[in-house]
C-alpha cells in the first residue's frame, strides 16, 4: 500500500460543495422547530433561529403520523424488499450477465427485463390496482412483491455491469475443482459482489423508503400506513403545515441515514475483502 | 433454470399490467365507469397535441443537460471522496443527504431559494437578469428544475461511481505511477477505462431518470409557469389519474415507453462498442 | 410462446396466492354490527371527521362508522373503484368529478332520503345543473359550500377609512387610493396555478352567464364571446398586485397577506384557516368581487365544497341514511363551519363565521352563482391557461385557444349532450 496523504485539492472541492447541502439542511432544521406564526417571507426571517428549541413539533408530528406504527411498517417493507432484492436480483444478474453474450434466449430476457425500467408507472397503476386486488394482494405483502419487480431491471443492470470486472478464471477454477454452478455462485461470486450488494441495498432502500405512489395505490383503504403516506397528511391544497411536516421529515430521515452509513462501510471494505487477483 | 420463476414474477407484475394498459389506450376510459372503444383516435390526437409536443421538447432538453451536468459533477465528487481525505464518512454521509430529503422539503426550500434568496443576492451583486425568480419566467424555469434534479441525483450517481472505483485494483496505480502517470493522465488512461461499465450504467440511469422526471416537477413548479415545465410523466400522471384522460394518457405512455427504450438501447449499443474498443 | 407465458403466470399466481393470507375484507363484521365506511376528500377537515366518527360510534350500537380523510382522495377513490372496492359513502366536491360519477352510473339515487327536504334548494339546483344531461334522480346531499371574492384586512380598512366597493369602477378607484398611500392593494400567488382561478371565477359569475359552459356544449355560443370582458378586466387587476406575482405560491401569498403586506387578497373563504395560522390576530373580512359595472349585477361566487354521495349498489341504505342524519345534525354542521369557515347547505339558524360578514347579505338572499371552473375538465388545465394568459396578456390568443381546447377535451360530453338533444327534441 502507498502511504496515504491528505489530498488538499479534494478537500477544498468537498468543503465548497458542502455549502450547497448545509444551507438547505439548516433551513429544514430551523423550520422544524418554529411555530407557524414565526413564518415570514423575508430572508432574515427564514434564516433566524426559532424562538425556542422545544420538541413540541416533533411530538405532534409523531402523534399525527402514528409514528411508531408507520415507522415499523416502513421498516418491514424496506428490509424485506432489500433482502429479497439482493438475493433474487444478484442471482438473476449473474445468470443473465454470464450468459447473455452467448445465448440468444438469455440475451433476450436480459433486454426484456432491463427495458421494464422504462415503463411509466402511471400506465401500470390502474391495472396493478385491479390485479393485486384480484389476487388478494392489496396489502403490504403485495407492495413488497411489486417492489421486487419494479427494481429488478435496475438492479439486474447493476449486477451484470459489475460482473464484467470479475474475471471468469475464478469460476473456471471452481468448476475444475468439481463445484456445481449453484455452489460456485454462493461460495465465490456472491461474496465478491459485496460492494455491489451494498450499492443495491442503498439505492433500493432509499427508493422504497421514500416511495408514496405504490403504497398509496395498493394499500389505500387497508388502514395501514407507511411513513411517507402518513406524511401526506401535512399537505393539502388549501394549507400546509410546513413546521410539522419538516419535523416529521427530519425524523424519518434518521433511520435511512444510519442505514446508508453502515452500507457505505461495506462499499469501502469491498476492495479489501474482494481479493480480485 | 432459476431464472424462470423470477421471470414469471416479472411478467406477472410488469408485462401483464403493461399489456392491460396498452388495451386501455384504445378506449376513452376515464379510470372508472363505462368506456367505449375509440380505435386509434388517442394515437392520432397524440401527434397533433401541441401540449404533448411541448412536454417532449422540455423533457428531452432537461434530460440531456442534466445528464451531462450530473455525470461530470458526480464523477469529480466520487474521485474526491475516494481519494485520501479527512473525515471521509462524514463527507460521504453529507453528500448523500440531498437524496433522502422528501419532495416537500426540497420543493419548499428551493422555491424559497429561487423566489427570495437568489433575487436578493442578485440585487446585492447587481445582476439584473436574476432579479426576478427564475421559476416565474417561462423561458428560464427549466434551469431551476435542472438545478434541483442535479442536486438530488448527484448522490446516487456518486455512489455508483464510488463502487466502480473500488473495482480498480491499487496496483494499477502503482504501476501507472512508475510510468509517470499522474493527475489527469492517470484518470484518462488508467481510471476511466476501468470504470467504463459504471459510466455507461450511470448514463443510462440518468437519461432514464430524467426522461421520467416527476417528483421534482410536482414539488417545484407543478408544470408552470405557462405550462413550460410539464414533463411527459407529469402529463401522464396528472391528466391520466387526476384528470379524466386515462385512455389518452395510456396511449401517451405507450409511445413514451417505446421512445425511451429506443433511446436507451441506442445508448447501450453505443457504450458497448466503446467498452469493446478499450 | 404465449401459451408458455400463460402457464408460468398461472404458476406464479398459484404460488403467490398460497403465500398470502387474506386480503379482502367484507361488510360482515364479527360483532354483527353494520359497517359503514365514508371516504371524504378534504384532508384539512380530518380532525372534525374523526370527532364525528367517535361520537357516532359512541351513540350507536348497531352501526360501526369509519371515516377516512386521505390526502389525494381522488386518486385513492379512483383506484378503489377500479378494484370494485367501493366505500358506502363518499364526500366529494360539487365539481366535474361529480358529473363524471353521475354519468358513469356509479352513484345511488337517493331521492327518497328525508334529509333532502332541509337542504337549501339553491344547492340542489347546482347539483342538478352539474349533470351533463338531465338524469332522473338525486345523487348527492350538499353539506357545505364555500365562497370566493376578496378577503381584506378589516383593521387596515378602518384605519384609512376605505369603503367597500360595489362596482368595478369603485374597486379600481379604491385600488388607486390604496396604492397612493404606499400600500400594496392585492397579493397574488399565481405560481400555484389554481389560485389564478379564484379571481377568474369570482369575476366570471358577475360577467358571464352561469351556464356558459353548457351553452357552448350545445353549440349556442363561444367562450370568445362570453369570457372577453372577464379576461380584459382580469388584466386590469394585475398592476395592483406584487411586481412578479408568478414567483409567489399560495402559501407565500397567504403569509404575506396575513403579515399585512397587502390590503386585500382575492381568494376564497377556504384560505382563512391558512392565513390565520400565520397571524391569528388578523381581523379578517371579505366582500363580493364587484366585477360588474352595476352594483346589482354582481353575485356571490359560491359552490358546493363538500357533499355526500352514496355508492351504487349499497346494501345498507337504512344504516347509511342514519349516518347521514347524524352528519346533518345542526350541531355538527355548526362545528364544521366554525372549523373550516364554510357556509352550510342546510337551512336553519346557523352562525356564520365572522370572516363572511361582508357576504352574508348575498347568502341570505340566495344571490349566489356556482364556480365556472366546476364545469371545466381538470385535464384541460384552464388554470395553467389563465396563468399563461396573465403572463403574455394576449386576450385573443387565450380565448381562441380556450375555444379550440374546449371542443377537444369535451368532445365525448358534447356528443352526449347532442345525442340527448336529438332524442328529446329541444324540450330542454
Amino acid at each position: 500500500m502507498t502511504i496515504k496523504k491528505t489530498n488538499k485539492a479534494a478537500m477544498i472541492v468537498l468543503i465548497l460543495g458542502l455549502s450547497t447541502i448545509i444551507l438547505p439542511l439548516y433551513m429544514t432544521i430551523v423550520i422544524a422547530f418554529k411555530q407557524p406564526s414565526e413564518m415570514t417571507n423575508s430572508i432574515g426571517g427564514i434564516l433566524s433561529l426559532p424562538k425556542s428549541f422545544s420538541l413540541s413539533n416533533f411530538r405532534e408530528a409523531m402523534e399525527v403520523t402514528d409514528f411508531w406504527r408507520s415507522l415499523s411498517n416502513s421498516i418491514i417493507i424496506t428490509v424485506a424488499t432489500v433482502v429479497l432484492c439482493i438475493a433474487i436480483h444478484s442471482l438473476m444478474g449473474y445468470a443473465l450477465g454470464r450468459n447473455k453474450a452467448h445465448s440468444k434466449f438469455y440475451g433476450f430476457v436480459y433486454l426484456f427485463i432491463v427495458s421494464g425500467m422504462f415503463v411509466p408507472f402511471a400506465i401500470l397503476m390502474m391495472p396493478l390496482a385491479k390485479q393485486t386486488a384480484e389476487l388478494g394482494l392489496a396489502n403490504w405483502f403485495g407492495v413488497i412483491l411489486l417492489y421486487v419487480v419494479f427494481y429488478m431491471p435496475m438492479n439486474v443492470l447493476l449486477y451484470s455491469g459489475y460482473l464484467v470486472n470479475i474475471p471468469m478464471a475464478l469460476e473456471e477454477a471452481a468448476k475444475v475443482d468439481g463445484a456445481s454452478t449453484w455452489r460456485t455462485y454462493w461460495k465465490i461470486i456472491f461474496p465478491i459482489m459485496k460492494p455491489m450488494h451494498a450499492t443495491v441495498a442503498v439505492l433500493t432502500a432509499l427508493a422504497v423508503w421514500n416511495d408514496v405512489m405504490t403504497p398509496l395505490v395498493i394499500m389505500a383503504g387497508s388502514g395501514q400506513n407507511t411513513l411517507p403516506l402518513a406524511q401526506l397528511n401535512f399537505q393539502s391544497q388549501f394549507g400546509t403545515n410546513y413546521n410539522l411536516a419538516f419535523a416529521s421529515y427530519l425524523l424519518s430521515l434518521i433511520p435511512i441515514l444510519i442505514f446508508y452509513i453502515v452500507c457505505q462501510k461495506q462499499i469501502l471494505n469491498g476492495v479489501v475483502n474482494g481479493a480480485v487477483k | 433454470m432459476i431464472t424462470i420463476p423470477i421471470l414469471a414474477l416479472f411478467i406477472c407484475f410488469n408485462t401483464i399490467p403493461l399489456i392491460r394498459g396498452v388495451i386501455y389506450s384504445f378506449t376513452n376510459f376515464k379510470g372508472f365507469g363505462k368506456y367505449d372503444w375509440v380505435g386509434f383516435r388517442n394515437y392520432i390526437d397524440l401527434f397533433s397535441d401541441a401540449r404533448v409536443g411541448k412536454s417532449y421538447w422540455f423533457t428531452f432538453k432537461l434530460a440531456i443537460v442534466t445528464t451531462v451536468v450530473v455525470n461530470i459533477l458526480s464523477l469529480l465528487l466520487a474521485l474526491a471522496l475516494n481519494s485520501s481525505i479527512k473525515a471521509k464518512s462524514f463527507f460521504r454521509g453529507a453528500y448523500f443527504l440531498p437524496n433522502i430529503l422528501g419532495a416537500l422539503v426540497v420543493g419548499y426550500i428551493f422555491n424559497y431559494f429561487f423566489t427570495y434568496i437568489l433575487p436578493a443576492l442578485a440585487d446585492m451583486i447587481g445582476i439584473d437578469a436574476l432579479r426576478s425568480s427564475i421559476l416565474s419566467n417561462p423561458d428560464a424555469a427549466w434551469i431551476g428544475v435542472m438545478i434541483v434534479c442535479a442536486w438530488q441525483a448527484i448522490a446516487m450517481n456518486t455512489i455508483i461511481y464510488i463502487s466502480g472505483l473500488q473495482t480498480v485494483p491499487e496496483d494499477v496505480y502503482e504501476a501507472g505511477g512508475l510510468d509517470g502517470a499522474t493527475g489527469w493522465k492517470q484518470f484518462k488512461y488508467l481510471t476511466f477505462p476501468l470504470i467504463i461499465p459504471f459510466f455507461s450504467i450511470n448514463m443510462v440511469l440518468c437519461v432514464k431518470n430524467f426522461l421520467m422526471v416527476f417528483d421534482q416537477i410536482m414539488a417545484l413548479t407543478k408544470g408552470g409557469p405557462a405550462q413550460s415545465t410539464e414533463s411527459i410523466s407529469y402529463l401522464i400522471y396528472n391528466n391520466g389519474m387526476s384528470g379524466g384522460q386515462f385512455g389518452f394518457q395510456s396511449a401517451n405512455a405507450v409511445v413514451f415507453f417505446i421512445v425511451i427504450v429506443a433511446v436507451s438501447v441506442a445508448q447501450m449499443k453505443f457504450s458497448g462498442k466503446k467498452e469493446e474498443q478499450l | 410462446m404465449l401459451r408458455r407465458k400463460v402457464k408460468y403466470l398461472g404458476a406464479a399466481i398459484c404460488s403467490v396466492a398460497a403465500m398470502t393470507v387474506v386480503g379482502g375484507c367484507g361488510n360482515s363484521a364479527d360483532s354483527g354490527k353494520t359497517e359503514i365506511e365514508i371516504v371524504q376528500y378534504k384532508p384539512e377537515a380530518a380532525n372534525y371527521f374523526s370527532v364525528v366518527e367517535e361520537e357516532f360510534n359512541a351513540t350507536h350500537d348497531d352501526i360501526h362508522l369509519t371515516i377516512s380523510s386521505p390526502n389525494d382522495a381522488m386518486t385513492i377513490l379512483k383506484t378503489r373503484f377500479i378494484r370494485e372496492d367501493y366505500p358506502d359513502i363518499i364526500g366529494i366536491g360539487g365539481d366535474i368529478n361529480y358529473s363524471y360519477f353521475v354519468d358513469a352510473e356509479i352513484l345511488e339515487d337517493i331521492s327518497d332520503y328525508e334529509g333532502l327536504k332541509n337542504i337549501n334548494q339553491g344547492y340542489l339546483d347546482i347539483d342538478e345543473a352539474l349533470k351533463f344531461v338531465p338524469v332522473e334522480g338525486t345523487y348527492a346531499v350538499p353539506y357545505v359550500a364555500n365562497a370566493a371574492g376578496i378577503l381584506y384586512n378589516r383593521d387596515m380598512f378602518a384605519e384609512h377609512g376605505w369603503e367597500i366597493p360595489t362596482t368595478w369602477d369603485e374597486l379600481l378607484t379604491l385600488c388607486d387610493t390604496i396604492q397612493g398611500e404606499g400600500i400594496l392593494p392585492f397579493y397574488f400567488g399565481f405560481k400555484d396555478t389554481w389560485t389564478c382561478l379564484a379571481p377568474w371565477n369570482a369575476m366570471a359569475v358577475d360577467l358571464a352567464p352561469a351556464d356558459a359552459s353548457k351553452q357552448v356544449n350545445r353549440g349556442e355560443t363561444t367562450f370568445a364571446k362570453e369570457y372577453r370582458e372577464v379576461s380584459e378586466k382580469y388584466l386590469e387587476l394585475l398592476p395592483y398586485g406584487p411586481d412578479d406575482p408568478f414567483a409567489y405560491g399560495y402559501n407565500d401569498a397567504c403569509t404575506a397577506f396575513a403579515r399585512g403586506e397587502s390590503a386585500m387578497y382575492p381568494i376564497g373563504s377556504y384560505a382563512a384557516p391558512q392565513i390565520l395560522s400565520v397571524n391569528p390576530d388578523l381581523n379578517l373580512d371579505s366582500f363580493v368581487m364587484p366585477a360588474n359595472d352595476a352594483a346589482d349585477g354582481n353575485t356571490l361566487n359560491s359552490g358546493i365544497d363538500l357533499q355526500f354521495c352514496v355508492m351504487a349498489g349499497c346494501k345498507n341504505k337504512e344504516a347509511v341514511y342514519e349516518v347521514l342524519d347524524f352528519l346533518y345534525e345542526d350541531e355538527n354542521i355548526q362545528k364544521y363551519i366554525d372549523a373550516q369557515t364554510a357556509i352550510p347547505c342546510k337551512e336553519g339558524n346557523f352562525e356564520l363565521p365572522s370572516i363572511l360578514d361582508g357576504m352574508t347579505e348575498y347568502i341570505a338572499s340566495g344571490n349566489m352563482t356556482d364556480y365556472q371552473d366546476h364545469y371545466y375538465p381538470s385535464e384541460m388545465a384552464v388554470d395553467a391557461q389563465i396563468q399563461t394568459f396573465l403572463l403574455n396578456k394576449d386576450v385573443d390568443a387565450f380565448l381562441q385557444k380556450f375555444d379550440t381546447d374546449w371542443l377537444r377535451y369535451n368532445r365525448d360530453i358534447i356528443r352526449l349532450v347532442q345525442d340527448y338533444a336529438k332524442e328529446h327534441g329541444d324540450a330542454n
